[in-house]
């Protein structure tokens, strides 16, 4: 530890550096703390015999095996989040640490040593279950490593020559879980018992044949059994192709160099990760975020972040969260909030090094519990990534600071759009068969501004790098829904000198009855997306319904009032109907037909001061109907000639410094503007679950900054 | 006058270790504290720069001003928006950026800061 890390102080009588739950019959946290396992004698025979140059070839060819595997799932699979990239294949080292990552989804991939090693040590010298080759395992507890209940995961020993030399795993989005609302996700969900399926280690299957009782038991557990099973058998078929292609390198380069190939992958990647950590400034860094909701109720929660940076390590710390609340799933756990930020460190924190668990060795991460980030294990938590993801944003945030000033500044931008907002459909679908997910259009979210440049419009899923909308059409068979539009949407990304990009939006409509809907969220009023140096946040992104409608008479007579974007709908309401502008943290609903859903995943935030943006970017975005011209007059302060439609140059020269006068005239020196922040205090109603105010943890505090406890 | 970059829109003078303007120059006051004390600061509605699409007075896709506040925070020299907040009314400001500048000081001595500043 250094000078800065032992300058913390944490709160007495919470923990910090593992879960707030205990062992239990198939789960053991202690193994999930566990940091990179220490080479075994067979890997470090690998590990010497293999060079550098040598190491970089298989990587390729791991990274090869990992990516075919990713097709050969989306290609076998019939569930919606599958299908467009909400999934995760990875070969782990022979100890059970993840050494190579596909994307879909990178944190999948860090979590699921747990179940692995849990076989290590306590199944494969069991005389009742034991290890072979072609066992496969099935697991989804988020206690034992899991996320939540609906992410399902399999996983097969890899044996050469009588010996384990790794690992073949793949998983993700399977929508149904046996929960008490379709589709797994379950707002009103308090207690984990209400979550469906709990499998820790469960083997399923023995010499790659699964078991016809056990595939009885899951199908009897779902109400979707066809689609259950389908993807099942797509698990099993991958993690097959996975072993069938890493036994093939294992032929050639011999055992030892497999097994010590791996290992070293991840000896390598670590030191990469802190050669490029001594190229920042040292500091502490904060990030605070809140939440709106609970699952079950309104309420204001808190996730801050400290990142200590010293020399060539960092020290993440969640400290003074708001306490369990009991109310609802949004609980996380120590390791989903680890993992989780493999997601903002692989793609921009540590971009161009190698995506594995390597890169994690030189981060310490303390979480305090129990609380709603790191909770305990009866509490519901099927929202877990809520609370998981805005500790990723705070870490974007304080991340793209300590970037800034290095030569790594290509990383800098504002957090990628994580509104909470999701609807889960259920139903029959076109095919006859009963399903529940989501649809592709939340693999579409917006970016958040870069320091050079604006976030791309509808740029992929938060989770997953690679993930793509699917086709509508396809889309419209798979859901009991039907879409009526996608677009790229007016005044709904986060603004600044580079704004921030748009989410994909979709409009969509029951064409039936017997269509059902699940909203599950937060980020109501609120949002998760923040700006960076000045530049706004992307916007809240509450449920919007429309119910009891005529946009069935509409469309047969092709209605030219007929607008199917967020915007125009709220804005002109030309559908008859009713309303709902709601939270997005409700249970599950009967829909009739005609009843629409206006849906996006949310909006990027933006970069720098909005009186930096170039005027002619600004009337590019008017045309482009990316951008309001009321925005572009109040909130950009430029002023577009009506008479030749191109920006007034003089005029908006004269309203960027009439505007400029105005924020002299409204800032205040800090000391006059504390005082009177400090003594105002949100309604009480609002801090139900929040713990006391300001800081959860404490009874009184009243320093103007939240950290300073000296 | 060693001027190192830090954000979009402040340097730190390692001479005598203060925050400025990368903009305007301006001082904004030492850089072992935080540079928001050095700031005009300015409480204001959400509503005021993200708009309000739908009718709905709690849930419209803008923020709800009683649950959150927008905390800008300008350069006393050239009213530049260096950084915001979004936060519930009367919740502490966030010392976000708290260096080591001993450490900044002896980077820049052995040449492995990136990039010095000045005004852009």
């Amino acid at each position: 530890m250094g000078r800065l890390r032992d300058s913390i102080r944490l709160h007495d009588g919470l923990i910090y550096d593992r879960h707030a739950y205990g062992k239990a019959p198939g789960r053991d946290p202690e193994l999930l703390i566990r940091s990179t396992e220490p080479p075994s004698p067979l890997e470090l025979a690998g590990m010497e015999s293999i060079s550098m140059v040598d190491l970089e070839v298989f990587r390729h060819k791991m990274n090869s095996i990992v990516e075919e595997a990713r097709d050969v799932y989306m290609s076998l699979s019939i569930s919606e989040g599958i299908i467009t990239g909400d999934m995760n294949a990875t070969v782990f080292t022979p100890e059970g640490d993840p050494a190579v990552v596909a994307t879909g989804i990178f944190f999948h991939s860090l979590l699921n040593y747990g179940p692995i090693k849990y076989v290590l040590e306590y199944y494969r010298d069991d005389p009742t279950v034991g290890l072979r080759d072609g066992d496969v395992y099935f697991f989804n507890d988020p206690t034992c490593g899991g996320v939540h209940t609906f992410d399902m995961f399999v996983f097969a020993p890899i044996f050469f020559e009588g010996e384990l030399i790794g690992w073949a795993e793949v998983g993700g989005h399977q929508g149904e879980c046996g929960s008490i609302s379709p589709g797994g996700f379950s707002p009103t969900a308090t207690t984990r018992w209400e979550e469906g399926l709990h499998v820790h280690a469960l083997r399923i299957a023995d010499n790659w044949e699964l078991r016809r009782d056990i595939l009885d038991f899951f199908l009897n557990s779902v109400r979707n059994p066809f689609v259950f099973a389908s993807d099942l058998k797509a698990r099993v078929a991958t993690v097959q192709r996975i072993r069938d292609r890493v036994i093939r390198e294992a032929e050639r380069r011999g055992k030892e160099q497999v097994a010590g190939g791996l290992r070293k992958i991840l000896s390598v990647t670590a030191d990469l990760a802190r050669q490029r950590l001594l190229q920042l400034n040292d500091g502490i860094y904060r990030n605070v975020m809140f939440n709106d909701g609970v699952g079950n109720d309104s309420g204001l929660v808190r996730v801050p972040t400290t990142v200590i940076k010293e020399g060539d390590s960092l020290t993440v710390l969640v400290q003074g969260v708001s306490p369990e609340n009991n109310r609802g799933p949004q609980h996380s756990t120590w390791h989903l909030m680890k993992a989780s930020m493999g997601v903002y460190l692989f793609t921009y924190f540590f971009r161009g090094l190698p995506a594995n668990m390597g890169l994690f060795d030189p981060i310490e991460v303390l979480v305090e519990g129990p609380s709603i980030a790191n909770c305990s294990a009866d509490v519901a938590h099927g929202e877990g990534t809520t609370i998981s993801a805005m500790l990723v944003q705070n870490v974007h945030v304080m991340g793209s600071k300590m970037l800034f000033g290095s030569e790594h500044r290509l990383g800098v931008s504002a957090p990628f759009a994580r509104n909470v907002t999701l609807y889960i459909q259920a139903g029959t679908n076109s095919y006859g068969y009963r399903t529940a997910n989501f649809s592709g259009a939340a693999n579409a979210a917006g970016q958040g501004a870069r320091f050079d440049l604006d976030g791309e419009h509808a740029a992929g899923f938060y989770w997953a790098s690679f993930t793509d909308a699917g086709e509508v059409e396809e889309s419209d068979m798979r859901l009991p829904t039907v879409t009526l539009a996608r677009m790229i949407d007016k005044d709904f990304h986060g603004f600044g000198k580079f704004r921030g990009g748009t989410p994909l939006m979709e409009v969509s409509m029951a064409p039936q009855g017997g269509c059902q809907m699940t909203s599950r969220g937060g980020s109501d009023r609120v949002s998760h997306n923040s700006g960076l140096f000045g530049g706004y946040a992307g916007p809240p992104n509450p449920r919007f319904v429309i119910r009891g409608t005529n946009a069935l008479e509409m469309l047969a007579d092709s209605d030219p009032r007929l607008k199917f974007s967020q915007y125009a709908l709220a804005k002109e309401q030309a559908i008859e109907g009713e309303y709902i502008f709601a939270t997005s943290s409700a249970a599950t609903e009967d829909f009739q037909a005609g009843d629409i859903f206006v849906y996006s995943i949310s909006a990027g935030g933006g970069y720098g001061d909005v009186l930096e943006r170039e005027p002619e970017a600004v009337l590019e975005d008017v045309r482009a109907e990316v951008l309001s011209a009321e925005t572009a007059r109040d909130v950009y302060h430029v002023v577009v000639d009506p008479h030749t439609d191109q920006v007034d140059q003089q005029a908006t020269t004269a309203a960027r410094a009439a505007e400029r006068d105005e924020r002299r005239e409204r800032g205040k020196p800090f000391g006059e503007f504390i005082q009177g922040w400090l003594s105002q205090r949100p309604r009480e109603d609002m801090l139900t679950y929040y713990g006391n105010w300001p800081e959860p943890r404490l009874e009184s505090y009243d320093k103007p900054y939240w950290g300073q406890y000296e | 006058m060693p001027r190192i970059r830090i954000t979009e829109y402040l340097d730190i003078e390692l001479d005598d270790r203060h925050w400025y303007c990368n903009r305007c120059g301006h001082d904004i006051g030492p850089a072992d504290r935080p540079y928001k004390e050095g700031c005009l600061v300015a409480d204001r509605n959400p509503q005021d720069v993200h708009p309000v699409l739908a009718p709905h007075k709690e849930y419209n896709f803008s923020f709800d001003p009683a649950w959150v506040r927008l905390i800008e925070f300008y350069c006393p020299g050239c009213s530049t928006l260096i950084e915001n907040e979004y936060l519930p009314p009367g919740h502490p400001l966030t010392w976000d950026i708290e260096l080591d500048l001993d450490d900044l000081a002896r980077r820049y001595a052995a040449g492995a800061v990136a990039e010095t500043g000045g005004s852009a």
